[in-house]
């Protein structure tokens, strides 16, 4: 039981991951390019890496939190144990992307590139 | 039998925060456009990609939160016992989605109040006569 419920597990978490990340990368690109001052190739450079560091770190998180899992023994605690393994791994991820924002909100107050005319 | 009417309510539970998340998401940030318009003074690009960027973390913390407190504790047994619990749960997730859209709502007129405050200053300057 316990296997299938890593699996369901896996799969869902990587479909978060990815999608999440890709939506970070599309919309996260001209708020490098604004802090960078148009520097294109540099921006892409730096979104990509950004989005290798996200991956490794949210999956890597995702893989290592199987090792607290209980015992499985009913379809119910497996609809139950994946459910709120899924929603703390979504939490941290917010979490993380909250405190992103901040950051960018903060540098781009300090040096007034991104928001001035 | 416990632990069947425990599921019944788990899988009943769980469609209805996914709904609500998305409708009350969807809403939300279809409105918000205008103020991120007014935030960012006219900039499109920037302005769909904070609104695309908010309504992620909106997502994320509301549908994490949600999976995460659906833990039901104690043994359900009859009908009337699923019924409260889930009510019980269902109107507390729908006050933390609600604390969450006025604190959104915030964060947009705090901006729109800032973004105004720098952008307008040189067309208030008295006129000086004489």
């Amino acid at each position: 039981m316990n296997t299938l419920a890593y699996i369901i597990y896996l799969l869902i978490t990587y479909l978060i991951t990815v999608r999440v990340g890709l939506v970070f990368f599309r919309n996260g690109r001209i708020f490098i390019l604004g802090l960078l001052k148009d520097d294109v190739s540099l921006t892409d450079a730096i979104n990509r890496i950004l989005l290798i560091g996200y991956y490794l770190v949210n999956l890597g998180y995702a893989a290592l939190m199987i090792s607290t899992w209980n015992t499985i023994h009913s379809w119910m605690e497996l609809y139950l144990s994946i459910t709120v393994m899924t929603g703390k791994i979504v939490m941290t991820l917010a979490v993380m992307h909250y405190i992103n924002m901040l950051v960018i909100y903060f540098i781009s107050k300090r040096n007034r590139t991104i928001l001035q005319p | 039998m416990a632990s069947t009417l425990n599921f019944t309510a788990y899988l009943i539970y769980l469609p209805i925060v996914i709904f609500l998340t998305w409708y009350v998401a969807h809403t939300l940030f279809k409105n918000s456009k205008v103020f991120m318009h007014d935030i960012f003074n006219g900039k499109t690009d920037i302005a769909l990609a904070t609104n695309k960027l908010f309504e992620t973390g909106f997502y994320l913390i509301n549908l994490g939160f949600a999976f995460w407190v659906m833990e039901i504790t104690h043994g359900i047994l009859d009908n009337r016992d699923m019924l409260e619990t889930l009510s019980a749960k269902i109107g507390g997730y729908c006050i933390s989605l609600g604390l969450m859209l006025f604190f959104n709502l915030y964060l947009f007129f705090r901006g729109r109040r800032k973004a105004k405050a720098r952008f307008a200053p040189l067309s208030t300057v008295p006129k000086i006569e004489g």
